[in-house]
């Protein structure tokens, strides 16, 4: 009966993508379902027959279902036994704790309480860290208050930790929605934003960090909900992986796409961490907003994103602690084009640009074409880590980034790439000088390509689903295969460059048209002394893009001064304003950081 | 028969002379294997007090990066450590500690009590320099003078109160004034990884650079001069003085091994060959024990050596990367 019951969960789960125009209880519920899908599948990895394997995860869904309290109070007495990890074994005591505290034994809440006086767990050292770390010091803090600083590991009374977790969320908030995130658009720490912004939203006692939580929630899906098609996080990344980077919808962020969008299948094992967001949720009353819904899911017409990002903090190697980030996306219904502007914009996972087209079954499916400059460096760790230089590259690769010393890698940021996006073209520079590990350009083609053709003019065409690529290399190259499918453009020149432009198949009478279009479009390419184009792209506008300088459309100069923090048709947020608009039709959602205030508007209504 | 005689005898030498040491021994190590964040810390690391130099004793948390400590001269007891959660202080010798810095002091490198008035406590942090003059309860930030105030190094001058050095990401800053102001005394093009003040002549400090080689200063660090041989290109992680020959110096970093200067630093031998590789961590001279050096080479345990470097042995731990010995006095 129990499988019975999961089966029509999971058929419940895939079915709710295929309704277009799903009411808002529908949807409701089609969330509820899949929430209740994700806990059913953890229950049942749990080996009964081994109680001793299961962890912290499986004793908090197993709490959200209200499930076996015994077994759970017995497991968290033997887990708080032997404490380790830091902010990642903090937020699932979190999860364990709030679930539990009407379920656990006095025993084992004692345990746990124990726990957080005997072990300190480290901080961390980046956003997401410090937003799981405080995130559960603050809920902990309010669990069990007016306690003196002797019973926690901290050193530091119940109203000392509350305050310093306190401070630390607010300034992070507080610099999120002035100058933007700083571990932007990741495509799996997404979740690790998400997961305290919900835990806050879900559990805090005080009602204004309970509001925050919420609107910083809402805040992070619909940054994220614009960047999104069918599911895939597109465009640049401060940080994704190895995989994700070709598969874009293979992992955590497509989770939440599934969970709270239900545009795409879920990843394999619900992204791991998707777990503790769906426990949590099982106990909350948050569901994404109409709005950011809508924006996540419409794809009937085009639309230009603008967004402005900073870095993460340097320590070394630059004048300015947290330099901005200029992101761009073109969305439609057949494919997304998005970047940022290049540069050394994050250590070791950073991602600049690609074009994602849409595919109908998104799973194994490396449906993405991009460019880039395969460097690695002790500036760039210096840049961003508080460590000596000789040895940090290789510990990197033994620290579940394997290719960041690699030549064929395709992850990761160049301070010697320049890139520029005009509507659905890019514009890649690279101007690498010699030494430089290492002195060529990748651009991937993906074994998903329907069609790869070398044309005489100098371009590559492509097709992937239902978009057409022209590809222009600026430097001679050659074609390497990858492992598992796929090709490799290598071109092993240092003064080098890559021309892009997408269009859907939908805007041309056939392949042959598109082709001759791409093949008049003006253009002029130097690559002595910088790299530089001028080019009319295939939406007649008139490009020109040299390294080191601003680029300049249609005769006037990019000013990125202007950028602003969300400027879309759907998102709307000025630099410092601390106040984000978000729209869909007559929907509107104002998320107001000055005043902590959310509000629902029906645009053209009466007031 | 003969192994349990010959064990009498070292455990008699050793109590010996462990009653002659007059500082305790700490390290801050991370037991290497790299660690990952997120992942389950498997062994002690942080802050280990070796006992009459024999017995490795885990002191406070389980913490897997302490890169530094520092003890009150007043007070053996109070210690401070600087790590990954912030500055963290304990008043009984390790037993409870205290988180005494906030969120927005993070990963300190160094830390250093002043001599002169020990309430003031120096700290070294990515983003520079902060200070306690309230023995580590409050923190101000303290870098007016500092472009790049990444600080790597902090020494505090033990004979002029109110000098202090940093070394920082673009070169060796003095202070006169408690780190009130700074100015910079020597420019570098990378971090200055290590400061120390010389036990004989406390005019003369050395510092190990990452860029730029080692460097000494005759004149209470307004002047500083490049010590020829050292290695320019290769990263130096510290340097350290010999406690019974001001002429002795030794270096350590990485690809280099460890250096010894008889000299006063116009010449350099290396005094690594024994050991497993030339990647050290740190080294340091024992004040108290003539001849005996300690060297934490990368991926290694901690060596040591009773002949001034020319042979070494493995001591403690199996794979251990060494962020700081610290020589504490017992009074």
């Amino acid at each position: 009966m129990k499988h019975l019951f999961s089966f029509l969960l999971v058929l419940a789960g895939l079915l709710t993508p295929l309704c277009a125009d799903t009411t808002a209880d529908q949807r409701l519920t089609a969330y509820r379902n899949r929430i209740q899908e994700v806990l059913t599948w953890r229950i049942s990895q749990v080996k009964l027959s081994d109680p001793k394997a299961s962890g912290l995860g499986d004793v908090a869904v197993r709490l959200a279902r209200h499930e076996d309290p015994a077994g759970c109070s017995s497991r968290v007495i033997e887990l708080m036994k032997e404490p380790a990890g830091d902010m990642f074994w903090m937020f699932p005591c979190v999860s364990v704790a709030y679930l539990g505290r009407d379920q656990l034994s006095a025993e084992a809440k004692a345990a746990m309480r124990s726990a957080w006086r005997d072990y300190m767990p480290m901080r961390g050292d980046t956003e997401n860290h410090w937003a799981m770390y405080y995130t559960s010091l603050y809920l902990m803090a309010e669990l069990w208050p007016d306690e003196p600083a002797s019973q926690w590991y901290s050193g530091k009374s119940s109203a000392e930790n509350l305050a310093e977790a306190r401070e630390y969320l607010l300034h992070w908030m507080d610099l999120t929605t002035t100058i933007g995130q700083g571990e932007y658009d990741c495509t799996h720490y997404l979740g690790e934003y998400c997961i305290p912004m919900l835990y806050l939203a879900t559990w805090a006692k005080d009602p204004a960090m309970r509001l925050r939580g919420r609107m910083m929630l809402d805040w992070i899906l619909a940054d994220f909900a614009i960047d999104t098609l069918n599911g895939a996080y597109v465009g640049a990344h401060a940080r994704t992986d190895d995989r994700q980077v070709l598969e874009k919808w293979n992992g955590l962020s497509s989770f939440f796409s599934w969970l709270h969008f239900g545009n795409c299948p879920p990843p394999a094992g619900y992204g791991g961490w998707g777990i503790y967001f769906a426990a949590a949720a099982s106990a909350s009353d948050y569901v994404v907003p109409e709005a950011v819904y809508r924006i996540a899911t419409d794809r009937t017409g085009p639309y230009l994103s603008h967004e402005r990002k900073r870095t993460r903090n340097r320590w070394r190697e630059s004048d300015v602690r947290n330099a901005p980030v200029y992101k761009t996306t073109y969305m439609t219904q057949d494919y997304a084009v998005g970047s940022d502007q290049g540069g050394l914009l994050q250590p070791i996972q950073q991602h600049s640009w690609d074009v994602t087209w849409a595919v109908p079954d998104p799973k194994g499916v490396q449906n993405t074409l991009f460019s880039m400059h395969p460097n690695y460096s002790a500036v760039e760790m210096q840049m961003y880590f508080a460590e000596f230089p000789d040895w940090m590259a290789k510990k990197v690769t033994l620290q579940n980034k394997p290719s960041y010393d690699k030549e064929d890698k395709f992850l990761g940021g160049s301070a010697y790439e320049q890139v520029f996006q005009d509507l659905d073209t890019v514009i890649a520079l690279y101007d690498i000088p010699p030494g430089t590990t290492y002195e060529q350009v990748n651009g991937f083609f993906s074994k998903d390509l329907s069609r790869l053709e070398e044309d005489a003019s100098g371009w590559i065409f492509a097709q992937g689903g239902n978009t057409y690529l022209a590809y222009r290399p600026l430097a001679p190259y050659e074609w390497v295969p990858i492992a598992g499918g796929g090709k490799r453009l290598r071109s092993p020149h240092r003064k080098n460059g890559t021309l892009v432009q997408a269009a859907s198949a939908a805007e041309f009478p056939n392949w042959e048209a598109f082709k001759q279009a791409i093949r008049r479009l003006p253009i002029a390419v130097s690559l002595e002394p910088q790299p530089k184009v001028e080019l009319t792209t295939l939406r007649g506008r008139r490009v020109v893009c040299a390294y080191g300088q601003v680029p300049i459309v249609d005769g006037t100069r990019v000013d990125y001064s202007r950028w602003k923090l969300f400027d879309s048709p759907f998102l709307r947020a000025e630099v410092g304003g601390r106040k984000l608009t978000i729209s869909h039709g007559q929907l509107e959602r104002i998320l107001d950081f000055n005043t902590v205030t959310a509000e629902d508007r029906v645009r053209g209504s009466q007031p | 028969m003969k192994c349990l005689y010959a064990i009498l005898l070292f455990l008699a030498a050793a109590q010996s002379r462990a009653a002659d040491l007059r500082h305790d021994l700490y390290v801050c190590v991370s037991q290497s294997k790299p660690f990952v964040i997120g992942t389950k810390v498997q062994q002690l690391n942080g802050l280990y007090r070796m006992d009459g130099r024999i017995t490795p004793t885990h002191v406070g948390f389980n913490h897997p990066r302490i890169d530094a400590m520092a003890a009150d001269p007043r007070d053996p007891k109070r210690i401070y450590a600087a790590g990954l959660n912030g500055v963290l202080r304990s008043l009984d010798g390790g037993g409870t500690w205290r988180i005494v810095t906030g969120w927005d002091m993070t990963e300190g490198k160094d830390i250093a009590v002043d001599p002169h008035e020990p309430e003031n406590v120096y700290v070294g942090l990515p983003d520079g320099i902060a200070v306690s003059r309230d023995g580590g309860q409050t923190w101000v930030r303290a870098n007016a003078g500092i472009r790049r105030a990444y600080t790597q190094t902090i020494c505090v001058d033990r004979t002029r109160a109110g000098r202090v050095l940093a070394g920082t990401e673009l070169g060796i800053y003095l202070s006169d004034d408690g780190a009130a102001t700074w100015r910079r005394v020597f420019p570098t093009t990378k971090t200055v990884n290590n400061l120390r003040q010389s036990p004989h002549d406390p005019a003369v400090f050395l510092a190990a650079t990452q860029a730029e080689g080692a460097v000494l200063s005759r004149d209470g660090g307004e002047h500083w001069e490049t010590l020829p041989g050292t290695q320019r290109g290769q990263t130096l992680h510290n340097v350290d003085f010999d406690a019974a020959d001001p002429q002795r110096l030794y270096l350590a970093g990485w690809g280099c091994g460890i250096l010894a200067s008889e000299d006063g630093g116009r010449t350099w031998s290396r005094r690594s060959e024994t050991l497993p590789n030339a990647d050290i961590w740190r080294m340091s001279a024992d004040p108290d024990l003539p001849g005996r050096l300690y060297a934490s080479p990368h991926g290694e345990p901690i060596f040591i050596s009773d002949d001034y470097g020319r042979t070494w042995k493995a001591r403690w731990f199996t794979a251990a990367t060494v962020w700081d010995f610290v020589f504490v006095p017992r009074s």
